[in-house]
């Protein structure tokens, strides 16, 4: 049973959004997020892959074995369909959320 | 520990876990390549590992551990509370273990199948038919009355069971065995010791599949008339008589005076194919001519005698129906072919039933006892599920804080219901390990009680098997379930504003309301038992001081078989009065006579009666016996009208009868029936005169009505009794009486000696083991009650302090607090004993045919059951009331 945890949700969503892109092998995924967020996000490797094997647990996503762009081989992880329309709930709810704390922010 | 090593522990062998330490592998040297410090990665993978292994375990490992956390914690917090702990503990020892005792006789005595290969596939081969087969004088074994003249019976003759099991084809093996005969085996130089004695066909070890464990079994060849006497001696006779060596085969020993040889020991545990009947001796059906010689002299095999039961093993994916069908058949051709039959309504239909079991180990009567057990024993454990439910409850009020901090602390609900059922578990698990413990030392006495005055070679195997710790270990799991699921589901619905604000009052529902009902349902469930052990009770009394009709103290049986020792009929005359002789020459000994048929012994004779003029009918019937002379006098029998069997009636050819008041009232009316003659077969009915009218006495079973009884002039047969009127205890004479039989003949022993109480006693047996363990489970139905009754009053009591604080400070006076109390208590007792009304009256009505002379709804049980109550709901709000009138306003009020 995963732990409702409201930060390793939103761990699983920018993993889900980044693996939409592509498959693609976790030191990636932590690479991505810390770059697109200009530093501010930092994922650690202790939450990062057991969140990653817990999604394939729950079949939101994938994985196999390739061979990385450095010529190494690298365990790569796969959005599935349950994972797309997974990322598409979530990001709805996310998107209410923010919004609706956006909206808090502003008027109190 | 190193964080490499830690990995490798963790992932050790498994591929999965290869992969991951591969994963980890890129992650860090890809990291290493960008420049970062390497050693801070690598500390950091270290939770990796620990995270990334409870991801991976998800399901059943990650459960089991946190579920072992849970039950440390659990008993943690049961070393916190050793008093509700033991109370817990020993409720559940109690209810556990007496389930466990009962189910451990039941299991021994009625399910559990034979010790012998595929016992699924045995089948008891048994016949009907319209009366007894007309060439049948004799039939041993079981013979079933059905509807009208209907017969189901289980043996056939020697000779019909070799035919069948020769050209039968339906079953793999068909194997014929005797009951059980009681035999005197001489080992080397010992004294002769009674042993049971089966005899059996030539195959039966190897049809069974129960080969022995040294030797051989019997040949086909061997099961022949004149052929030298083999035979198979249990693994218990082989240690306990025999010792226990290699050296035992081709010894011979002696059986009834008869050399017979020792071919093999059969294995351990084989017991023949009657739970509860220990065979020591196995031998060929054709040794029965040799060992059991009728009159003294070697004959052939009685062909009209009818005595093998037949087992077969059906052929693996043989169809039911088509076995009973072809054996029927096979059967019906021989017959036929015999040339005795040619009307198939005369010849008896065979039918097969299962085998699983081997032959029925019980009687209806105390199959029933049995299972009226099982259910009084269930009727205990919800007693004490309620009980423990409830100090459960008692303490989760206590707990209420800690789930709702650990609930604040973001512990899931369903977290919290695990890990009180988890505790319930644990206490399940001491109590049922206790409970089995228990149950092994209750089933033992419980069966020591059954087997009273009943010999070594009848008992159970009462052995802890994995069927009894398997049923032990789920009712343990089950009650578990049932007393831990209401405390679970309160501490995981824990209300986190309510708990937290540390008042304890709300918590558990302001009333009480589950605990008052469990209370309520305890008393209801000690009506039952109560009602139930009274009943059970009352009919023991009623059968133990039924009026015999002679002294029933002071009288004992001396029994022995001369024949066995090789006594020919002309010899055993002189020998029988010399032993009478010596039996009246010892002090304390007033008379002794000879009877056929011990009285109350549970055996006997009947038969119809022929009387002159009248019609051959099966309404004038007659229990029969056969005594010597003094019989009336020493059994204390009062003369009626006319004379006793004397002396000179001892004859083969004697004409002359004693009968009883009954038989003389019911047969000859308003008549004088001195002097009438009757017979006792069909073509005679001028055979017997009758010479004496004696008082009625019971003849073999407390439960019959007045029934009539001829006494006929005694003559020996294959066992002699006599019976001894004493003036002393007549138990003490044992010793006295065996030393005197030996002194005439040591070569015949005592076989049985039994005092008139003892056989009565055994008669009894059942319904003083239903008596008995009904009683001891009434009592202890009653402590649970009080003690759950008493334990939630004192719980409410303190609970209601302040309001109590509130009414004195108010001007209550003690009395009225006590009243107050009371009431409460006879509120719960009241409707409990009127929720148990309903399940009262249906126990009733399932011992109804075990009562004796005792209706169901017999009112002195009800009252007694009720006032027994009364006193405990009393009783049990006698401390609680009194603390209750103590407290005092001023510190009551202050704790507010």
């Amino acid at each position: 049973m995963p732990k409702a945890d409201n930060l390793q949700g939103s761990l699983e969503l920018l993993v889900m959004k980044i693996l939409r892109r592509g498959p693609n092998h976790g030191f990636a995924i932590s690479s991505y997020i810390q770059e697109s967020s200009d530093e501010v996000l930092r994922v650690e490797a202790g939450s990062l892959y057991p969140a990653l094997h817990r999604m394939t647990e729950a079949g939101l996503l994938k994985a196999g074995w390739r061979m990385s762009e450095a010529g190494r081989r690298a365990r790569f992880y796969e959005l599935t369909v349950k994972g797309r329309r997974q990322l598409e709930a979530e990001q709805k709810k996310w998107r209410a959320i923010s919004a609706a704390v956006a909206k808090i922010l502003r008027t109190a | 520990m190193g964080m490499w090593s830690r990995i490798r522990k963790t992932f050790r062998g498994d591929r999965h876990n290869t992969e991951i330490q591969e994963e980890l592998e890129f992650h860090l040297q890809m990291d290493a390549a960008r420049g970062h410090d390497h050693r801070q990665t690598r500390v950091r993978l270290g939770n990796v590992t620990r995270i990334a292994e409870d991801t991976r375990a998800m399901g059943i490992v990650e459960w089991l551990d946190s579920a072992l956390q849970d039950a440390r914690y659990g008993l943690r917090q049961l070393r916190k509370t050793p008093a509700l702990v033991l109370a817990v503990v020993l409720s559940l020892t109690v209810g556990v273990g007496a389930n466990t005792a009962i189910f451990s006789l039941v299991d021994a005595a009625i399910l559990r199948p034979l010790p012998v290969k595929d016992p699924d596939s045995l089948r008891i081969v048994e016949w009907t038919n319209e009366g007894f087969p007309a060439e049948v004088d004799n039939i041993n074994g079981d013979v079933k009355h059905g509807s009208g003249k209907q017969i189901q019976a289980s043996s056939v003759a020697a000779w019909l069971y070799r035919r069948l099991a020769r050209e039968q084809t339906t079953f793999e093996a068909l194997v014929g065995i005797a009951d059980p005969d009681n035999v005197a085996l001489a080992a080397g130089t010992a004294p002769p010791e009674h042993v049971s004695l089966q005899y059996v066909s030539g195959n039966f070890f190897q049809g069974l599949g129960a080969l022995p464990v040294i030797g051989r079994p019997f040949r086909d060849e061997e099961d022949r008339v004149g052929r030298e006497t083999i035979v198979i001696v249990s693994h218990r006779l082989w240690m306990r008589r025999l010792g226990g060596g290699t050296d035992v085969l081709d010894r011979t020993i002696r059986i009834n005076n008869v050399p017979a040889r020792i071919a093999g020991v059969a294995p351990p545990g084989f017991f023949g194919l009657k739970a509860g009947q220990w065979t020591d001796v196995y031998a060929p059906l054709a040794a029965r001519v040799a060992f059991q010689p009728r009159g003294g002299d070697l004959r052939g095999e009685d062909d009209s005698d009818w005595w093998v039961r037949q087992v077969g093993r059906m052929k693996p994916g043989a169809p039911e129906l088509t076995a009973g069908v072809q054996i029927a058949g096979l059967f019906r051709t021989l017959a036929v072919r015999e040339g005795t039959k040619t009307d198939p309504k005369e010849i008896p239909e065979l039918i097969t039933l299962p085998g699983r079991r081997g032959f029925g180990a019980l009687n209806t009567r105390d199959a029933n006892a049995l299972w009226i057990l099982m259910l009084l024993v269930g009727v205990l454990l919800l007693m004490v599920s309620a009980n423990v439910t409830n100090l459960l409850l008692a303490r989760s009020v206590g707990r209420q804080r800690e789930s709702a901090v650990r609930l604040a602390l973001g512990a899931a609900r369903t977290r919290l219901f695990r890990q009180h059922l988890i505790e319930s578990g644990v206490l399940a698990l001491l109590g049922g390990a206790a409970g089995l413990a228990l149950g092994y030392v209750l089933a033992q006495s419980i069966h020591l009680l059954f087997q009273t005055g009943r010999d070594a070679s009848s008992a159970f195997d009462l052995h802890l098997d994995l069927r009894v710790l398997g049923y032990t270990g789920a009712l343990s799991t089950l009650t578990a379930l049932l007393f831990g699921l209401a405390p679970a589901v309160r501490a995981a619905r824990a209300d986190l504003g309510d708990a937290l604000k540390a008042q304890t009052r709300s918590v558990m529902g302001g009333r009480l309301r589950l605990p008052r009902f469990l209370v309520s349902m305890q008393i209801a469930l000690c009506l039952t038992a109560l009602v139930a052990a009274g009943l059970l009770g009352r009919s023991l009394e009623n059968l133990k001081w039924v009026d015999v009709g002679f002294d029933r103290e002071n009288l004992a049986y001396a029994s022995v078989s001369p024949g066995r020792a090789g006594y020919t009929a002309e010899r055993t005359g002189p020998y029988l009065d010399r032993v009478r002789e010596e039996l009246a020459r010892l002090p304390g000994v007033i008379r002794v006579s000879t009877v056929q048929t011990r009285l109350l012994s549970g055996g006997g004779n009947n038969g119809r009666v022929n009387f002159p003029g009248r019609p051959w009918s099966d309404a004038s019937r007659s229990n029969l016996n056969r005594v010597g002379e003094g019989f009336f006098e020493t059994l204390r029998i009062p003369l009626v009208a006319g004379r006793t069997i004397e002396r000179r009636d001892l004859r083969p050819d004697a004409g002359t009868v004693v009968v009883d008041e009954v038989f003389a009232r019911r047969y000859f009316p308003n008549e004088n029936p001195l002097g009438r003659r009757f017979g006792l077969d069909p073509k005679n009915n001028n055979r017997y005169e009758i010479v004496g009218v004696v008082g009625n006495s019971m003849y073999n079973s407390l439960r019959s009505d007045a029934y009539p009884t001829v006494y006929e002039p005694y003559s020996p047969g294959a066992t002699v009794h006599f019976v001894i009127r004493t003036t002393v205890d007549s138990t003490r004479l044992a010793e006295g009486v065996r030393r005197a039989v030996a002194s005439v003949d040591p070569s015949v022993p005592l076989t049985e000696f039994r005092t008139q109480t003892a056989l009565i006693d055994r008669t009894l047996r059942t319904e003083r083991l239903l008596g008995f363990v009904s009683g001891a489970f009434g009592l202890v139905a009653l402590i649970l009650a009080a003690i759950g009754l008493g334990g939630l009053l004192a719980y409410a009591v303190a609970r209601r302090t302040n309001e109590i604080g509130v009414r004195m400070a108010l001007g209550a006076a003690a009395g009225d607090v006590i009243r107050m109390v009371l009431r409460d208590s006879l509120w719960m007792a009241g409707a409990g004993i009127l929720i148990g009304l309903p399940c009262a009256y249906a126990i009733a009505g399932v011992l109804k045919t075990s009562l004796f002379r005792l209706e169901p709804l017999d009112p002195l049980t009800a009252a007694l059951s009720f006032f027994a109550l009364l006193a405990v709901a009393v009783l049990a709000a006698w401390i609680p009331a009194r603390r209750a009138a103590r407290i005092d306003p001023m510190s009551a009020l202050r704790e507010e």
